[in-house]
């Protein structure tokens, strides 16, 4: 009887040290990303924020968390949705909490590794800062990073994933903004069939490589391959809308030769990203075909037959990764 | 009996391996901590303090005080936050001291943020002080960073990326605006709107130094009807931080 209690207390210390191993375990699975070994190196600096599977889970919870918004009703996947190239459809302009409606159309999420500029105009200069624009825009979710850091900082749950995430418990604007951007940069579209095309282990029907053949010549030089942007500001020949007055970059720089001038966005996963433009003013693809082919507000005069516009289209839809759009790893966190 | 006697000691071994293991965790974060009780230390017997205090017309002043200029003006100033970053302490131009991770968020609100303490410059001597005011390029375009720089300090810019670098707000009876306010948020990295100045300070002699920022030029500016707010990268907002840097100086306590 002595001896199985003995047993007993020798089980329950080891249960006790296993479990404090536990604990002081962190961040400890590196990950890499991958990529193509025809693309360019990413922009992004991971040496300041190395990818770990416990930062880029935590920073999946916080990108799908409506603890974000003021009223705890809007995440970052309201206008961000995985299975449309995390962009949201149907809305020509983002809309946030209250049903408020912002001015411009959300931008498809995919490939950030190697942007250096984010918004239509190039407002944000780091991925890690991106997310403070939505959060504190009244129009978006209308917060503020102080307050988020609090709210989220009273949930034991994120306590101990931020434990995992960086080896502290402590809620901090800099961990937060880092755990989101983990996150975002795994949202990598490399497998569509213009990239199975490239590696020769698909081949594109005709009408499809004529469509390519009409893109390099006309379209290659701002969405240049094979991440289809160029990360310039162009300009896109759209009249203004004196509705929105929305001069793009020039807000920035204030310089008047940036009038508008937007950012040029990747042409990946396009099939699925509608509405399209800075202000989601056309619907379809045809209609920006159309208007790049009719434009004479553009230096170089793009001149496209009617059957060429529809083998471009062709082309465009080469570009759809199914498996970049149902990835189970990009979704909502089920468990 | 004895395969229960055998049970016991397999379970001892393994919690005397599990105890090793733990014992090594705790043996190398003891060196951790042996390092912080270190720097502590030097903290204790060798810092280097520098003490933060704004004054107007020869005194100190502190927030909301009421204040009168030479056109008797009725001012005051609601909030003083700034950062101070990348200090180097020079002798006879050359630098015996240069601070790593250097970025001070002085705010008049928190008396603990006014005492800027340097710890490492041991016994050297020095006669200069170089500091700016602001953050500089490249910490802007290097993502987001923790301490006096996290985002949760409110002092960064959320719809155009940017530090700023001076918040000075207040009242001036004659500035048009709502409660007759004023808002100035400085900041702007790229150019031609870079507004990060770098500020150069001889030095009379050593401990316990006391760094003022005379806010004199600043309240007695004449067009306080015309300019009253500023919250974006602007030439208005690189005059005035010019004028900023130019009016710290040192002075022995």
């Amino acid at each position: 009887m002595r001896n199985r209690t003995i047993e007993f207390s020798i089980l329950m210390f080891l249960a006790f040290l296993m479990l404090s191993t536990k604990t002081l375990r962190w961040g400890n699975d590196p990950i890499e990303l991958e990529y193509p070994k025809n693309w360019p190196k990413p922009a992004y600096d991971f040496s300041n924020n190395p990818l770990t599977k416990q930062g880029i889970e935590l920073g999946r919870r916080l990108f799908y968390d409506p603890i974000l918004s003021r009223d705890s009703t809007v995440s970052c996947s309201n206008c961000h949705l995985s299975f449309t190239a995390f962009t949201h459809v149907d809305h020509a302009l983002s809309h946030g909490i209250e049903d408020r409606i912002g001015t411009r159309n959300s931008p498809a999420l995919m490939n950030l590794a190697w942007a250096k500029n984010f918004m239509w105009d190039g407002a944000i200069n780091h991925l890690d800062f991106q997310a403070l624009a939505p959060i504190a825009h009244p129009a978006e979710m209308d917060h503020s990073i102080e307050k988020v850091v609090q709210k989220i900082g009273l949930k034991t749950a994120y306590k101990a994933r931020f434990f995992e995430a960086f080896g502290d418990s402590t809620i901090t604007g800099e961990r937060l903004l880092k755990a989101i951007t983990q996150f975002e940069l795994t949202l990598i579209s490399a497998n569509s069939k213009y990239d199975r095309m490239i590696l020769g282990q698909e081949k594109f029907a005709e009408q499809e490589q004529n469509g390519y053949l009409l893109f390099q010549k006309n379209c290659a030089s701002c969405h240049v391959e094979p991440l289809f942007t160029n990360h310039d500001f162009e300009k896109n020949g759209l009249p203004l809308d004196t509705s929105l007055n929305d001069f793009g970059r020039m807000k920035i720089t204030k310089l008047s030769t940036d009038s508008l001038k937007f950012k040029v966005p990747t042409l990946r996963n396009i099939e699925f990203s509608y509405p399209y433009m800075h202000d989601g003013r056309f619907k379809k693809l045809r209609e920006v075909v159309n208007h790049y082919a009719q434009t004479t507000a553009l230096d170089r005069k793009i001149e496209l037959l009617p059957n060429e516009k529809v083998d471009l289209v062709a082309f465009l839809l080469t570009l759809t990764d199914r498996e970049f759009l149902f990835n189970p790893d990009f979704s909502f966190p089920r468990n | 009996m004895q395969g229960r006697m055998k049970n016991i000691m397999v379970l001892l071994l393994v919690a005397g391996i599990c105890l090793c293991g733990q014992a090594f965790k705790l043996w190398s974060l003891k060196d951790q901590v042996f390092v912080q009780a270190q720097d502590t230390m030097i903290a204790l017997e060798e810092a280097e303090v520098l003490h933060f205090e704004p004054v107007f017309q020869g005194k100190k002043i502190g927030l909301d005080e009421p204040l009168r200029n030479s056109q008797m003006d009725s001012l005051a100033m609601h909030t003083l936050r700034f950062y101070l970053s990348n200090f180097v302490f020079l002798k006879k131009g050359r630098v015996v001291f240069q601070e790593k991770s250097s970025y001070h968020l002085l705010d008049l609100e928190d008396k603990n943020t006014l005492e800027l303490k340097f710890t490492g410059l041991g016994n050297q001597d020095f006669d200069h002080i170089q500091f700016k005011l602001g953050i500089d390029s490249l910490t802007h375009i290097s993502g987001a960073m923790g301490g006096d720089l996290d985002p949760t300090k409110g002092m960064f810019w959320t719809w155009q990326s940017g530090y700023i670098h001076v918040k000075l707000e207040g009242f001036s009876e004659k500035c048009p605006t709502r409660n007759h306010a004023f808002q100035f948020h400085l900041g702007g990295y790229l150019a031609p709107f870079q507004s990060v100045q770098t500020v150069s300070l001889s030095v009379p002699k050593r401990k316990n130094l006391l760094l003022q920022l005379d806010l004199t030029p600043f309240f007695e500016q004449a067009n306080w009807s015309e300019k009253h707010t500023i919250m974006s990268p602007s030439k208005d907002a690189v005059a005035m931080s010019k004028m900023l840097a130019n009016s710290f100086s040192v002075h022995a306590e």
